[in-house]
């Protein structure tokens, strides 16, 4: 095929037919090409037909003014049935209407899917003929306009600000869509009252003869109207009377809309102004929400050295060393705090009540009868004892464990085997109170003691049962008799329960032994109430530097029994015990050595310590 | 196996031949309906059927559209409706008018329509083969054209299922398109070529209308008699 010839031949057809067609030819397809000042011949401007099964023909005289008489011009007609002879002759048209010039074709001289071609001719035979002008009466089809267009809302959105309708309406009469003898497609538009462009709905599903629009505004009037066509032909008939659409806005939702309104507006303002009591009273929220989890302090220690690395003033201080006299050291460094809770230590009178005998006893079992007067002697402060410091307890009193233990903990400071203190843990359990410092005068004998130790019991002969740390958190007892507080007993399974949660001070020996209670292993055992010895109440292990076969009687995750300190002031620790055996009241408490940290040890230090 | 034994097995086996020939359902539109598949109702029959011929409609508008797009220059569009484009099947003898069309009878919408159907299957045929000569046709027009001549196939066998329900008749052998109706000549010019090709394609436009609206009064008959006119 000459392909490349077909864009030229196509041309050439082209200039060629343009050339010639008249204007006359413009009504059967959509497509102008008119030449005004060229004198207009008559022709026909426009042949239509509403039902498929008549059609009618409108000409016009052009510029001929002198056909413009009604029968002036006439119009012949023929189809274009080639093989049937009787047919290919022009006919003339079968109804006039000159007073609208045109010409109407009735059902018996209609027929479809045939070619039609008509002419117009005047009386002395000049005839007027494009051979543009045929066509089929398909192709010309314009159906009526729908009838009965109507529209119903369907529905408001819940803001009550738009609605969504459906539109119905039935087709045309003159159309036999029921018989099938048209399918008729339909088109719907719409637009707001004032506005100039319309919004176009093809529509395309069946049923064919209904149409939702959504979204239409309330309170806005709408135009709406229809025009349909033949389906899968072009020609589209005349539009339909167009109805107006409005909804107003129904009260009921305008009390609605201001109730939520309203609503909305007081939750803003409560937040805002919950917002603002937070933000202007922060500080004093964040206290009650967080309060500030206390940091070792004690009363006239300046806080800095109680942070990590400085051991060595804070035992100096701690000690006495440099200061002559009171407990306070030096300028109070918690005056801006008064919530502060202190560790205070007291030079307590050791006379001072028979608890305080009964202390001072303890505390001279605790250090060996022989020293306790040299202890008390040489000690610038000693211990006080829960029931002396009433005052000194109750701050503590309400302290909840973790306070007791973050306190506890850093209580317990690293020994300084030259100071040679020995610091005497009490129990908190026993005594309603934290533990507090001691400086003691510990004898030279003690070379294994440290600066804290849980006394958990003292008994009768004069020994001291020290627990690694056990009863550090339980306060739930509340402030308590000395004795009781001695005796007394927390809940065994509360304690062990603590006992997980102890800030594990050394660890420094692997084996575990972790499972065996500072009590009694039976729980029932260490259950039981206070014990008719008190002193025996309490299952610690009990310090004695004579005692080479010092166990390590605690969880190892709490203590390790010092064996000895270096010369570079490191620790020598024991193994722990492997002894799981309850140590009862029967039990001779020498038997269970406590493992005394010597002094305060950090955690940094563990690693210095070898077993 | 010799051929004793194939026999044997061939009467064996002509049962299960028999019965899976009538248990064959018609249920998928798409597929061809097979000749011997009688188990579809008449009403679900006609309604594929008419389906069919909608959609076969369809698609012949949407290609005649593309081809006049592409090919037609717009001055010679409407030579389509001049005399020696006419139509090939103006001979079939089919009323035209909506007062001889209804009151044709239903055998004659019937005899109608088939043999509308089948004078267009070998022009569609004859079409593909032209369509891929052009340069520039685009795949959608080949495609359609394609899927045109296939579904008229299918059509065919509908319709004549159809006869056969409603009209109880035997199923036709000869084939309309025996007669050979439909002539062409190899072109050699470009122009020549398309208009006819053109033409031929607003012809099956036309037909496939025609015979739309003829079973759409077929099935205007059989649901609602009475207002049919």
């Amino acid at each position: 095929m000459a392909a490349a010839s077909s864009p030229s031949f196509g041309l050439l057809l082209f200039l060629l037919t343009s050339w010639l067609s008249s204007p006359g030819s413009a009504f059967v397809s959509d497509w102008h090409h008119i030449t005004p000042s060229a004198p207009v011949e008559p022709h026909f401007t426009k042949c239509t037909s509403q039902d498929q099964a008549t059609f009618s023909c409108w000409w016009s005289p052009g510029s001929f003014h002198n056909l413009s008489d009604p029968g002036a011009l006439r119009v012949f007609y023929k189809k274009r049935i080639v093989d049937a002879p009787t047919e290919n002759e022009w006919k003339e048209c079968p109804e006039y209407f000159h007073s609208r010039r045109e010409c109407f074709f009735d059902r018996n001289h209609t027929s479809i899917w045939t070619p039609y071609c008509l002419q117009l001719r005047s009386r002395d035979n000049v005839t007027y003929f494009n051979t543009d002008d045929c066509f089929s009466v398909e192709n010309i089809v314009r159906p009526d306009p729908p009838v009965a267009l109507n529209w119903t809302c369907l529905n408001v959105s819940p803001s009550g600000l738009t609605y969504d309708i459906m539109v119905t309406w039935e087709p045309p009469a003159s159309a036999d869509v029921r018989m099938g003898w048209m399918s008729i497609v339909y088109e719907v538009q719409y637009r707001e009252k004032n506005s100039t462009t319309w919004e176009t709905m093809e529509v395309q599903l069946q049923p064919e003869t209904e149409q939702t629009i959504y979204g239409l505004h309330v309170d806005k009037v709408y135009e709406v109207h229809i025009r349909c066509r033949m389906k899968a032909f072009t020609k589209f008939g005349d539009f339909s009377e167009s109805v107006f659409v409005q909804v107003s806005r129904s009260p009921n939702k305008d009390a609605f809309s201001l109730l939520t309104l309203v609503i909305v507006l007081g939750v803003v303002a409560a937040v805002i102004l919950i917002m603002w009591v937070v933000v202007s009273q922060q500080h004093r929220l964040m206290v009650i929400l967080l309060p500030p989890v206390p940091a070792p302090k004690i009363k006239g220690v300046d806080p800095e050295l109680l942070k990590k690395g400085k051991l060595d003033e804070l035992n100096f201080i701690l000690s006495g060393g440099g200061l002559v006299g009171g407990p306070t050291y030096s300028p109070d460094f918690y005056q801006d705090e008064p919530w502060v809770e202190f560790i205070e230590v007291d030079v307590k009178d050791p006379d001072t009540g028979e608890k305080e005998d009964n202390q001072a006893s303890d505390t001279e079992r605790l250090l060996g009868g022989s020293q306790s007067s040299g202890h008390r002697d040489g000690c610038s402060t000693a211990f006080s004892f829960p029931d002396d410091g009433g005052d000194s307890e109750r701050p503590y009193a309400s302290n909840d464990p973790d306070e007791d233990g973050a306190v506890l903990t850093s209580t317990l400071l690293p020994g300084q085997p030259d100071d040679r203190e020995a610091s005497l843990y009490v129990d908190s359990e026993q005594i309603e109170r934290p533990p507090a410092h001691s400086q003691s005068g510990v004898p030279q004998t003690w070379v294994t003691t440290d600066f804290y130790a849980q006394v958990s019991n003292v008994m009768p002969f004069g020994g001291v049962v020290l627990s690694p740390g056990q009863q550090l958190r339980t306060q739930e007892g509340g402030p308590a008799s000395n004795e009781d507080a001695k005796k007394g007993k927390k809940d065994c399974e509360e304690e062990k329960k603590q006992k997980e949660r102890q800030f594990q001070l050394l660890d420094l020996e692997p084996d575990g032994d972790s499972s065996t209670p500072p009590y009694c292993s039976m729980p029932d055992e260490s259950c039981q109430p206070s014990e008719p010895r008190p002193n025996e109440a309490y299952q610690s292990p009990y310090v004695s530097p004579d005692s080479p076969q010092a166990q390590l009687f605690a969880p190892v995750a709490d203590y390790t029994v010092v064996q000895e300190l270096d010369s570079q002031r490191s620790v020598l620790l024991d193994p722990p015990p492997v002894q799981s055996a309850p140590l009862c009241l029967s039990q001779h408490p020498l038997k269970s050595l406590p493992a005394m940290p010597v002094g305060y040890v950090t955690p940094d230090l563990q690693g210095t310590f070898s077993p | 196996m010799t051929a004793r034994q194939e026999a044997l097995w061939a009467v064996l086996l002509w049962p299960c031949l028999l019965s899976t020939s009538f248990l064959l359902e018609c249920t998928d539109q798409d597929q061809v309906i097979h000749p011997y598949c009688l188990s579809i109702s008449q009403d679900k029959l006609l309604d594929r059927v008419m389906q069919h011929v909608e959609l076969i409609f369809r698609v012949s508008e949407e290609s005649c559209s593309l081809f006049e797009d592409i090919f037609v220059p717009f001055p010679l569009r409407l030579q389509r409706n001049q005399e020696a484009y006419a139509c090939f099947t103006k001979a079939i003898p089919i009323p035209n008018s909506i007062g001889e069309v209804q009151q044709m009878s239903d055998k004659w919408l019937l005899h109608s329509v088939l043999m509308l159907v089948q004078s267009w299957i070998e022009p569609l045929v004859y079409l593909q083969t032209t369509l891929d000569h052009y340069d520039g046709a685009p795949e959608m027009l080949l495609n359609k054209t394609k899927w045109m001549s296939d579904k008229l196939i299918s059509l065919e066998h509908g319709v004549v299922v159809l006869i056969k329900k409603m009209l109880n008749e035997g199923l036709l052998t000869t084939s309309f398109s025996d007669q050979g109706l439909f002539r062409y000549d190899m072109q050699t010019d470009m122009v020549e070529s398309v208009m006819r090709d053109y033409i031929l394609l607003s012809c099956f436009k036309k037909d496939s209308h025609k015979m739309a609206v003829f079973l759409k009064l077929l099935k205007c008959r059989h649901t609602d008699n009475a207002n049919c006119a």
